[in-house]
């Protein structure tokens, strides 16, 4: 059993396409932006399977850098989307 | 690379997917954060069985803190107006993108090279970006603090006329 460039991009693919699913069936705003990790969580795995197969010596790194910084974008507009919800009431 | 890693691999792929594909049917908050949290740590496996070790544990972070957020009891639920054709249509959509997308992995002629296994660590990641990146990083410090500047801002209620109203005979007594 072996892991193949192209398995890695199915994989990436996959995670894309059910992110932007989760956007577009969720009927409320934060759920359906939970969506958008799981994409961001598509793009990176792209990223770092690039860095893994199909990069040079010199940029070996620059795939899993943007792979970190994916993951710091996802942190960020969750936490935008869910600033912006706002608090609920109190009862 | 070897079949742990193979194995690896795919178990954390399949973790991902599960708990991306949950996140669209769960209705419970801590649910949907549980479901984000396995995401991100199928996403993690994924990238350490591809020798990304430090973006997968920067990726588990970000996750564990994005789950923690989403399974918040108080923040306010707002409906989208959407029709259910439109969401139906928007699935077709995503299978449409996934199948447009896998057709081009498999048939893209993407360049290959053999994986020189050089050192991988903190300092390397560091250095490419404060140098060769440092535009890139700049542009993403600037979207996080324009995030948290949003997120501290948004968060704070008004309080509606009526509870204000409300508050002032009690202060009084």
């Amino acid at each position: 059993m072996t892991v193949s460039f192209v398995s890695v991009l199915f994989v990436a693919s996959a995670l894309i396409a059910v992110g932007a699913f989760v956007a577009a069936w969720r009927r409320e705003l934060t759920s359906a932006l939970a969506g958008v990790p799981v994409m961001l969580a598509g793009a990176g795995t792209a990223f770092a399977g690039i860095s893994r197969f199909a990069s040079t010596e010199d940029a070996q790194l620059i795939g899993q850098e943007m792979a970190v910084l994916l993951a710091i974008v996802a942190l960020a507009a969750v936490a935008l989307g869910i600033g912006i919800a706002g608090r609920e009431a109190p009862r | 690379m070897d079949s742990l890693h193979a194995i690896g691999f795919y178990v954390s792929a399949a973790l991902s997917v599960a708990g991306g594909l949950s996140l669209a049917f769960l209705e419970s908050r801590r649910r949907r954060g549980a479901a984000l949290a396995v995401v991100g740590l199928g996403a993690a496996g994924t990238y350490a069985s591809l020798s990304a070790g430090l973006a997968g544990a920067m990726a588990l972070l970000c996750y564990a803190v994005i789950a923690l957020l989403v399974a918040r009891r108080d923040y306010r639920a707002i409906a989208l107006p959407v029709d259910d054709r439109w969401r139906q249509v928007a699935g077709v959509g995503a299978a449409l993108l996934l199948a447009v997308l896998a057709y081009s992995a498999y048939r893209g002629s993407f360049a290959h090279a053999t994986f020189y296994g050089g050192p991988i660590g903190t300092a390397a990641i560091g250095r490419l970006l404060f140098s060769h990146d440092a535009l890139a990083t700049e542009a993403i410090t600037a979207l996080v603090l324009a995030a948290l500047v949003g997120a501290a801002v948004g968060w704070r209620r008004e309080r509606s006329r009526d509870e204000r109203q409300r508050e002032q005979p009690e202060r009084r007594k």
